[in-house]
């Protein structure tokens, strides 16, 4: 996924001359091949993360994209301010790639550990959310992000090494991919990384169960899944984020508010 | 620029004053330490363009956004706010706030939320470097807002980004929310500061028009790969005796007879 993003970074670069790539000191090896292909678009902004915020805001109210790079517990959680009030109050262009999302890096301690970037940013105007389950979903969105003509964050995991999807799914905003269709009563959602563990409980424990990837935390087609979730008793959700205000928690007040209007 | 007789530090108190007064609002000695440095820009300095959106004109990011109304009445000399503008400051359904806001035509950040603005500057000025435009960026902080650990981030990607045409202006008026800076958090020497952050820096009168004035030519005429920093040395309240100095004025709404003793005083 990560090779995938380095690609297809490159190729943008390459397709519009006022892309630029902003990280705060993170990245490493990641950026090797735009910093050789691109290298005046590639712009180290140091330990610096709020600043760098301000400065991609900058750039973006010149007309520019910048792309913002860095581990999701600090893109976006350390500059949470700077986002809301530099990019989301005003609207302007530009993708934040938050890497690392969820619990992957908590071996090395909890300052490194991000279930709750979602969560925070899910509050705040304007912004979408977007969260791939592999590199083709991620070339996916990251081709919707460009045309937004909003702000975006995109969150990827390190533990998402495995394809779910053989080539380039078809994505429209807010719209969850269906990966295998199934006759039970059960319907599981995953997204991110956990997609690829609910193919394999699907498969070992689940068999007639169906299973949809959820690339778009936000927007989130309201009507669509609550179509799904009328043909279905029983439903998962799987993520990789805290329990405290997630993706179970909307999908439990769309229920409700399914329940509450069938009444 | 704007070379008009009316565009003085006097009328612009004034129309600060009216503001204030219509909208019953606080934040005047934060505004009026800022006069002389806006009057001076705007007259003097700052290519504004035909219009707020003009992508031509020069940018001045108002970091700290309390002191708005000083720029808002810059703009309605400049007659992109007007009368009734003026008068119904605060009003509902009016546009106007009470802290720096982009939507506004003229204000090019939001700002109240401290060290916001001074990035956002930085960022304009790096991105005229990459357009290869010959824009310049003035950008004004608070020397209260200098506690911001982010106003430090900044001054140090200016400085390594070598963008020499940015222009970071201190209103330096001694004080913040609580008190005096140097009783709050202590800045000691502003100006040893920012030389130590790559900045040429010149520290001024910032009531000095003539000073203000030298300091922004050598700006625009100095392009060495260096940012350039003005810590304009200021009184907040600057003009009305009863303010200056006393922070209370800081969350003090004018009444009439307060109104009028300060007109006075700017004689009026």
């Amino acid at each position: 996924m990560r090779e995938m993003f380095s690609e297809i970074l490159v190729q943008a670069a390459k397709a519009n001359p006022n892309l630029y790539l902003l990280t705060g000191d993170h990245g490493y090896a990641l950026f090797d091949k735009l910093r050789q292909e691109c290298p005046d678009r590639f712009i180290n902004s140091g330990v610096a993360e709020q600043n760098m915020i301000g400065v991609a805001a900058g750039l973006s109210k010149l007309g520019m994209t910048p792309v913002i790079y860095g581990l999701s517990a600090f893109i976006p959680i350390r500059v949470l301010e700077q986002i809301k009030i530099d990019f989301c109050y005003e609207n302007l262009p530009c993708i934040l790639i938050g890497d690392g999302a969820g619990v992957v890096y908590s071996y090395l301690g909890s300052s490194h550990q991000s279930t709750e970037d979602i969560a925070c940013l899910r509050a705040v105007p304007n912004i979408r959310i977007l969260s791939p389950a592999d590199k083709y979903e991620l070339k996916a969105c990251f081709e919707l992000a460009l045309t937004a003509k909003a702000p975006v964050y995109l969150r990827f995991g390190k533990a998402d090494l495995e394809d779910i999807h053989s080539q380039q799914p078809q994505v429209q905003w807010g719209k969850p991919i269906s990966i295998k269709k199934g006759r039970s009563d059960l319907a599981i959602f995953a997204t991110g990384s956990m997609v690829a563990p609910a193919v394999r409980l699907v498969a070992e424990h689940y068999k007639d169960a169906c299973l949809y990837s959820v690339p778009f935390i936000k927007p989130m087609d309201v009507a669509e899944i609550t179509e799904i979730l009328k043909a279905k008793k029983n439903v998962i959700v799987i993520e990789e984020h805290s329990v405290l205000e997630d993706l179970v928690l909307r999908w439990l007040k769309l229920q409700l508010r399914w329940r509450v209007g069938r009444e | 620029m704007i070379k008009t007789d009316a565009f003085n530090a006097r009328n612009l108190r004034k129309t600060v004053l009216d503001m204030a007064f219509s909208g019953s609002t606080v934040h005047i000695p934060c505004a009026f330490s800022l006069i002389e440095i806006m009057a001076v820009l705007y007259r003097d300095h700052l290519m504004v363009g035909e219009s707020a959106m003009d992508p031509n004109r020069d940018f001045l990011a108002l970091s700290k956004g309390h002191g708005v109304m000083a720029q808002y009445a810059c703009l309605y000399e400049l007659g992109w706010l007007n009368e009734t503008d003026v008068r119904n400051y605060f009003a509902d359904g009016t546009r106007l706030k009470g802290l720096s806001d982009a939507h506004v035509g003229g204000l090019e950040v939001t700002s109240g939320s401290l060290g916001h603005g001074l990035s956002v500057g930085v960022g304009l000025a790096l991105g005229c470097k990459l357009k290869k435009t010959k824009q310049q960026v003035y950008a004004i902080v608070g020397d209260g807002e200098c506690n911001e650990g982010a106003i430090w981030e900044a001054l140090l990607f200016a400085s390594h980004w070598k963008l020499d045409n940015l222009c970071v202006i201190v209103d330096a008026n001694g004080y913040q929310a609580m008190g005096p800076t140097d009783q709050v958090m202590n800045l000691s020497d502003l100006g040893a500061k920012f030389k130590a952050f790559g900045f040429d820096t010149v520290v001024v009168d910032g009531h000095d028009e003539k000073q203000l004035n030298k300091s922004f030519e050598d700006f625009k005429t100095s392009k060495n790969g260096r940012p350039k920093a003005v810590v304009a040395n200021t009184i907040k309240g600057k003009g009305v005796s009863f303010m200056e100095g006393d922070n209370t004025w800081h969350y003090t709404r004018l009444s009439p007879t307060t109104y009028q003793s300060a007109l006075k005083e700017l004689g009026f």
